[in-house]
């Protein structure tokens, strides 16, 4: 079989420029660290960054599908109402179905993949917009929530389950171990596998994705679905680690997990992102938040600054692009 | 095809939805105990049988007796004027004392995940103590029996925690008072055997839930004829709390006798909806608010009477329990506490120190305050 | 082939017409049928009082609904604009209790809107950077600095002429209902018969196309924003004045519903297509839904859901005829 060589630039998926983006951010999030470790000698410690990655955990874990969403150029607003209708479902499957615990957690998570495959089916098969279709169902599946809590929360869990949202295991936060395979096997699946590739083929042009023969249909259901299965996996945390059930838990999960994804590089216009992207923003959000609390900032000038640091890092990022490009 | 699933879908969420209206329960509370007061006047604020002191302790916080703290004050969430005014109390009690400073950070939304980020990022930076007004009473404890492990001192107010998760609570009035007061405004200006209608936040607020609960008991108790409409949310949107009461107002007509303002911003919308319908005096708006926002319906006379307590004082008294709680003068078993200007409060439920009374604002003293 | 393809173009704005005319004919069928629907179960739900109160008390979200509709024609979005408003009323209502004119109470709220969104556009027009990053930034930043520098308290005290809400024209027409109506078809006009009303389309639906005709597309953009601007300064004055009191914080989910209200008036989030006629019926059916829903005494823990499951259905019925007529 003749090899046909390939051009330089094409092996990579990921235009080389790109990483330029995220060694940038990583770059500013360094010198942020450095910063803020000076002005408060409690930030860099061990203990506060390994909380910190407690506490980011489940915007993490959905921040990761959420990216691969985007780079197909789709968004999904329900993540958060997924959540609180996992959280709910968990809970009450427990209480009143008499679900042994680890049923419940299984049901939940079910019921989250369920939630991301309805979003999917539609997107795909009736082509609403993602947007429009995940502005409904953050409403629906929200509504769901209450409804099917009637405003009741559900507490008094088993002890091991709380080992997820509150214990280190081998010193690092349990639900921090998660997140990371999670990352790990993310950033496999994105730049390694055909899966991946078709997520780029998808956001760059997804017509001639479609004539190229790749199964852009089973690939964006997947993704959904997915997304729902991250959100309810999240949702099983976040209950671990406040032992209680609450309907309107994940309210604003949403814009976070965007803020997150756009932040790390991945363009909401598709085709470009790449987990470890998501993964710096990430960072970036939490420890800055984290960082400028310990500085003594108080609660609103904090948004005002994630507000504008989200704007300029992305003028940033857009201006090395034009020109790399030169336009 | 689908659209005829997605008919279905609707009709039978419909249909789950007027079946769960035949619930016996007011929509709006919870499933907790209640436990109503005695019917005549006066008996609002009989004291309770003793209980034995339950609430949670610090492992080996430092010894700052007499000396200077700093307190950090997490409330529900900031930028609104109910925590503006209990932040105040505690920069009066602050000033008062002396040698305590507090810090009011917290979330831009009543959102629990939030409030225990901003108490841990607080633990992290080593305050001596910890106020609180809690989003959720279970799923704030973990983080504050986090902080009692760092040896720092947790005290809530406004919003309970588990008892055991903070070492004292302080307690504007207790819940049966709240409601007493309530249902005896109502009967007393709607009438014993009229219908009225309640306004609330979310169903969610454990403080609203309560409070609906122990009406709903002290109702059924003391005023029988007395009859409950509906309960409808309206989140702490002003508009939309207007938009709810004037749907009831249009919903119900002249069966609609008295309306309910469960949180501070339901009040002054439901006040609003009344007069723009031409209805002060026919419709009683009884309910929880800042005497800022009711200034201008209690002067109309569209509003009678305002319940609540000062939530300065209740600042003001949170900030001088914590310096009692750190100087060794309040331990647990104790019976009351010394709360400055305000005089001795006594201890109730073990581990609660109780403000007071609920206050009533009317015509005659509500320009006498400013929050 | 050259006159079928002549043909087939004529053929098209026709069929393009008969497409939106549908959207918005469906909703005003729908209003008017839930009414009469729930009108038989109660009554009182057609009582005048109630269908005033209704059109009332939701006129801001309709005047917003045409500015954010004229956003996400274009091809954008913006999620900024409830914080806008909180923020806009609150410097409205602060300078007319310090004694302003009202006049410059109620301008200073349309001007700031202008410029904030302005600004926005430009950000995004020029610097490139996409809508939802800037106008999600935006949001932290608005939201922020009004608690920073009010903390939320009460604003009490207003002049009674402050009311915008109150007056009725002529004794018998309340502004709010008046501004909506006037909003909305002097909007539809502009949009459908001026050059640069029809840009936003161009803009929204090929952007490529739009510039290769001389549309400047980020005056265009910067354009659209300030207008935004403009209507969020006037949902705002709305907004504020129906209260004797003014709470300075933002309204919580006020982007959502007013992007629902653009959505479900059948506005395209592919841009270039949907008119704010659609957006405004929207806003109302909305409105009567809410309304509804209490009056069928439909549990109120149902409630969310219940109004989850007809924007769902709304919106996929909507793509549904399109995809019917696309076809066809």
């Amino acid at each position: 079989m003749s090899e046909i060589p390939l051009p330089q630039g094409a092996k990579r998926v990921v235009p080389w420029w790109l990483l330029r983006h995220e060694t940038m951010l990583a770059a500013i999030l360094l010198i942020a660290l450095i910063v803020l470790g000076v002005l408060n000698n409690r930030f860099l410690t061990l203990d506060n960054l390994l909380n910190q990655g407690r506490l980011t955990t489940e915007v993490g874990l959905i921040a990761l599908p959420m990216t691969f969403i985007i780079i197909t150029g789709g968004i999904d607003l329900s993540v958060g109402s997924i959540v609180g209708l996992c959280a709910i479902l968990l809970g009450y499957s427990w209480k009143n179905f008499d679900f042994p615990l680890p049923l419940a957690i299984c049901f939940s998570l079910l019921v989250g993949a369920a939630a991301g495959l309805l979003n999917g089916f539609v997107v795909t098969r009736v082509k609403v917009p993602p947007l429009i279709m995940t502005i409904a169902t953050l409403a629906l599946y929200r509504g769901l929530a209450e409804g099917i809590s009637q405003a009741r929360s559900v507490r008094g869990y088993p002890e091991w389950f709380y080992f997820i949202g509150q214990e280190n295991l081998f010193g690092v936060p349990a639900q921090l171990w998660l997140l990371l395979i999670a990352i790990v096997i993310s950033g496999i699946v994105l730049d390694r596998t055909t899966f991946g590739r078709t997520l780029y083929a998808i956001g760059n042009n997804e017509t001639a994705a479609r004539f190229s023969g790749l199964p852009v249909n089973r690939v964006k259901l997947t993704i959904y679905t997915l997304s729902g299965l991250m959100a309810g996996l999240s949702a099983c945390v976040l209950v671990s680690r406040v032992t209680t059930t609450r309907s309107d838990m994940g309210t604003g999960y949403e814009l976070d997990v965007i803020a997150t994804v756009v932040l790390g590089g991945t363009s909401i216009f598709g085709g470009v992102g790449t987990i470890w992207g998501t993964v710096v923003g990430l960072a970036m959000i939490q420890l800055l938040k984290n960082g400028l609390a310990l500085t003594g900032v108080k609660g609103d000038a904090t948004i005002v600054v994630i507000g504008a640091v989200l704007i300029l890092s992305t003028l940033v990022a857009s201006s090395l692009q034009r020109r790399r490009d030169g336009v | 095809m689908k659209l005829g699933l997605a008919a279905a879908l609707l009709s039978a969420t419909l249909l789950a939805g007027t079946a769960s209206a035949a619930d016996k329960r007011w929509d709006g509370a919870d499933d907790l105990p209640v436990n109503p007061l005695a019917c005549s006047a006066g008996e609002a604020n009989a004291a309770p049988a003793a209980k034995p002191y339950e609430g949670g302790q610090p492992t080996n916080a430092p010894d700052k007796a007499d000396k200077p703290i700093s307190l950090v004050d997490v409330p529900k969430l900031i930028g609104i004027g109910y925590f503006n005014a209990t932040s105040k109390g505690m920069q009066d009690a602050g000033k008062a004392l002396g040698n305590v400073t507090v810090k009011t950070d917290g979330p831009t939304e009543a959102k629990i995940d939030e409030q225990i980020k901003f108490i841990d990022n607080y633990i992290t930076s080593g305050v001596d103590g910890i106020l609180f007004a809690a989003n959720d009473p279970v799923a704030i404890a973990p983080v504050l029996k986090k902080a009692l492990s760092k040896g720092i001192h947790v005290v809530g107010y406004d919003a309970n925690s588990t008892p055991d998760a903070r070492e004292w609570f302080v307690n504007q009035a207790e819940f049966n008072g709240i409601a007493k007061a309530m249902i005896d405004s109502m009967a007393k200006e709607a009438g014993e055997d009229k219908s009225f209608a309640i306004v609330t936040s979310t169903f969610t607020t454990p403080n609203q839930a309560r409070w609906i609960a122990e009406m709903s008991a002290y109702a059924q108790k003391c005023h029988p004829k007395l009859k409950w409409l509906e309960t409808v949310e309206a989140q702490e949107d002003n508009n939309l709390s207007f938009n709810q009461a004037t749907t009831l107002i249009n919903k119900y007509g002249d069966r609609l006798a008295g309306l309910f303002g469960m949180t501070s911003v339901a009040t002054p919308a439901s006040a609003e909806a009344v007069t723009k319908a031409k209805l002060c005096g026919k419709v009683a708006v009884v309910g929880l608010a800042t005497p800022n926002a009711m200034k201008p319906y209690v002067d109309a006379d569209c509003v009678k009477s305002v319940v609540l307590w000062n939530p300065v004082d209740l600042g003001y008294a949170a900030t001088y329990v914590m310096r009692a709680v750190v100087d060794g003068k309040l331990k647990p078993g104790a019976t009351s506490v010394d709360a400055g200007k305000l005089g001795k409060l006594n201890v109730v439920n073990g581990s609660e120190v109780l403000l007071g009374a609920p206050f009533i604002f009317t015509k005659q003293n509500v320009k006498d305050f400013d929050f | 082939m050259t006159a079928v393809t002549l043909a087939n173009a004529e053929a098209d704005p026709g069929r393009r017409l008969k497409a939106l005319a549908s959207q918005e004919a469906l909703l005003a069928i729908a209003v008017i049928g839930l009414a009469i629907a729930v009108g038989l179960y109660n009554p009182r739900f057609l009582a005048m009082r109630n269908l005033s109160d209704v059109l009332l008390g939701n006129a801001y979200i309709g005047v917003a609904a045409i500015g954010m509709s004229m956003v996400i024609i274009s091809g954008n979005i913006d999620i900024s604009v409830g914080a806008l408003i909180g923020v806009l009323a609150t410097i409205s209502g602060t300078l007319a209790v310090n004694g302003a004119p009202i006049v410059l109470a109620w301008l200073a709220a349309l001007v700031a809107g202008i410029l904030v969104m302005a600004l926005q556009g430009a950000i995004i027009a020029y610097l490139r950077i996409p809508a939802i990053v800037v106008t999600l930034g935006m949001l932290s930043i608005l939201k922020g600095g009004l608690i920073s520098v009010t903390g939320g308290k009460w604003i009490t005290d207003l002049p009674d002429s402050f009311h915008l809400a109150d007056i009725e024209l002529f004794g018998v027409l309340p502004v709010p209902v008046f501004l909506m109506v006037l909003a909305t078809i002097l909007a539809a006009l502009w949009m459908r018969y001026s050059a640069s009303g029809r840009a936003i389309y161009a803009v929204g639906g090929n952007p490529e196309a739009a510039r290769l005709c001389g549309i400047s597309q980020p005056r265009t953009i910067v354009m659209v924003f300030a207008l935004h601007g403009f209507f969020a300064g006037a949902a705002a004055l709305l907004y504020a004045t129906q209260l004797r009191v003014i709470q300075s914080t933002v309204p919580p989910n006020l982007e959502l519903t007013i992007i629902t209200a653009a959505v479900v008036g059948g506005v395209s989030i592919l841009g270039g297509v949907g008119t704010v006629i659609g957006s405004t019926l929207a806003a109302i059916l909305i409105a009567e839904i809410a309304s509804a829903l209490v009056f069928i005494d439909v549990s109120p823990y149902w409630i969310r859901a219940v109004q989850g499951v007809l924007i769902l259905v709304t919106v996929i019925a909507d793509i549904l005829r399109r995809r019917r007529m696309a076809r066809a």
